[in-house]
């Protein structure tokens, strides 16, 4: 009894942080969604013309976004699968230089990453003035920059830490001993991967797809420094807690943008597992 | 055969590192650029904007409250995070598992919704107006989770036996705590806590939406970019990533993290 009381008061600060401002401002954010705006001010209401107003008006927006962000999340957590793979079977010592790599760029320089890409595809970039000292254009490329091309390498070099973890993490727990009978039962290269590694690395595939999918719906300052006139959802939101004040409006277009990434990582989880050895 | 296909998958390795570095060495050298512009040529190496960085007004005033914010989000998730640590090491690993996964649940969010949705607790619901208190709040909730799962796991191969004779010697629970447990995790407590202090100094998006009318380092330098375009912004950008990825390697080195 002691010792229960002794494991609840250990879990009660972190749990009071947990559910006391992201419980309750979670609700409070749902319940917004279903308020309206009078002169500015907020005005407790039970209305769907948010989420009517937000389909109707941003739908272009967000199946853009959808797009976009898929393609980054796919590209990313294979590129991530790659490198995990590298750093688990075939660096051999260098493994954990690479991993330390991956390490390092994951928990800094967020407005670094996208502010190098400006320096790198901008008309005055590392690009364009490299591609003007050998002669080979005389005006600046504009295709480099200002499109969702740049913003899709700018959010998959910011996201390909992120991805690398999990993946490794899941590779970690195949033995060597494991892929080693593969090998003397007959399975080339292809078919380890396909029937051992692959299947294994379910729970980390799926983590990296998720995070890289949902940070990339929600971000809105990849578009704002290198996208252009490109317009993602993110923006929309966050232009509506800024300059287009519309707070209800807001919170029922990220319930809309949450609820469609979560169909949309469903269905890929769905497609991960799918993966078996035959 | 072997030989040639190990050379090309560490080629591939050494470019997935030349992408994940070059961009942000890139940062790093512009911010010496002696010309006005961070880009290339640079005629010769030079402090111009390190200086330009010093002597800008909001310069202090965002260090400071970058270092005030990240080393109480470090000392507080560092305390509540082992504890809750320590609470769940002592429970059956499953319902700690289900526990762990509720608190990553705002590491799941895009970090914009994070945002919005705090300030709009703040200031509609509970009429907190917005200040470095309330960004010290926020930024736990993302640093809590890193805590929990780092000193979780060391936890659930840590010995209980020395604590125990010291309880039997006598040893009240918080004594056997100062005096046995907390000297044998505290490289990994202080790991935690320091990666808890990377994240917090680098956020931009939570941080501009919570802090009110304050600046810190990445809103600074936000602004920087958004306005004028100098190597101003690189000198302070790298400044960030010296703080973080300093952080991040004292981190490493003492959890010894393996991946």
């Amino acid at each position: 009894m002691a010792e229960r009381r002794g494991v609840a008061m250990q879990l009660v600060p972190a749990g009071a942080i947990f559910l006391g401002l992201f419980g309750a401002s979670s609700v409070f954010y749902f319940i917004v969604s279903f308020w309206s705006v009078k002169l500015y001010k907020l005005h407790a209401d039970f209305t769907f013309a948010n989420y009517l107003k937000a389909i109707e008006q941003h739908w272009s927006v967000l199946l853009f976004t959808l797009e976009l962000s898929f393609l980054i999340g796919v590209i990313t957590t294979v590129l991530g699968f790659v490198f995990a793979y590298i750093i688990r079977f075939k660096a051999g010592r260098w493994g954990t230089l690479l991993l330390l790599v991956a390490v390092i760029t994951l928990f800094g320089g967020y407005l670094m990453k996208i502010y190098a890409w400006k320096t790198i595809l901008g008309n005055e970039g590392v690009i364009n003035t490299a591609l003007e000292a050998l002669g080979l254009i005389d005006e600046p490329l504009t295709i480099l920059f200002y499109n969702p091309g740049a913003v899709v390498v700018t959010l998959v070099h910011f996201l390909l830490p992120l991805a690398v973890l999990p993946i490794y993490s899941s590779m970690r727990g195949i033995t060597d001993i494991e892929m080693e009978s593969a090998r003397d039962l007959g399975a080339g290269a292809w078919r380890t991967l396909s029937d051992i590694v692959i299947p294994r690395c379910h729970t980390g595939l799926i983590a990296a797809f998720a995070l890289c999918f949902l940070v990339s719906v929600g971000d809105y300052v990849t578009p704002a420094f290198v996208g252009g006139t490109i317009s993602m959802i993110g923006s929309v939101i966050q232009d509506l807690f800024g300059r287009a004040l519309n707070q209800p409006l807001g919170a029922a277009t990220s319930f809309i943008m949450l609820f469609a990434s979560f169909l949309i990582v469903l269905a890929v989880s769905g497609l991960i597992k799918a993966w078996r050895p035959r | 055969m072997n030989r040639i296909s190990d050379m090309l998958w560490r080629c591939i390795g050494g470019l997935y590192v030349v992408f994940l570095l070059a961009p942000l060495l890139l940062v790093v050298l512009f911010a010496f650029t002696n010309r006005t512009l961070a880009a290339f040529p640079i005629e010769h190496l030079s402090l111009r904007w390190w200086r330009a960085m010093l002597e800008h007004p909001q310069f202090l005033p965002a260090l400071k409250n970058s270092l005030t914010i990240g080393s109480t989000v470090g000392v507080i998730s560092a305390i509540t995070g082992t504890m809750a640590a320590m609470g769940l090491s002592r429970i059956e690993p499953r319902r700690a598992q289900t526990l762990t996964a509720i608190l990553c649940l705002p590491l799941m969010l895009p970090p914009l919704l994070l945002a919005v949705s705090l300030r709009t607790f703040y200031t509609q619901s509970a009429g907190i107006p917005l200040t470095l208190g309330t960004v010290i709040l926020s930024h736990l909730l993302f640093t809590l989770p890193f805590v929990v799962l780092v000193v979780y796991a060391r936890l659930r191969n840590f010995d209980y036996r020395a604590v125990e004779s010291a309880r039997d010697l006598g040893a009240s629970p918080l004594h056997a705590f100062f005096t046995v447990t907390l000297p044998i995790i505290r490289p990994t407590v202080v790991g935690a806590a320091l990666i808890a202090v990377s994240l917090s100094i680098d956020d931009f998006i939570i941080t501009n939406f919570t802090i009110g009318g304050g600046v810190t380092l990445p809103t600074f330098v936000f602004g920087m970019i958004r306005t004028s375009l100098t190597p101003a912004a690189n000198a302070v950008g790298t400044l960030i990533l010296l703080m973080t990825v300093g952080a991040t390697l004292i981190a490493l080195r003492l959890t010894r993290y393996r991946g």
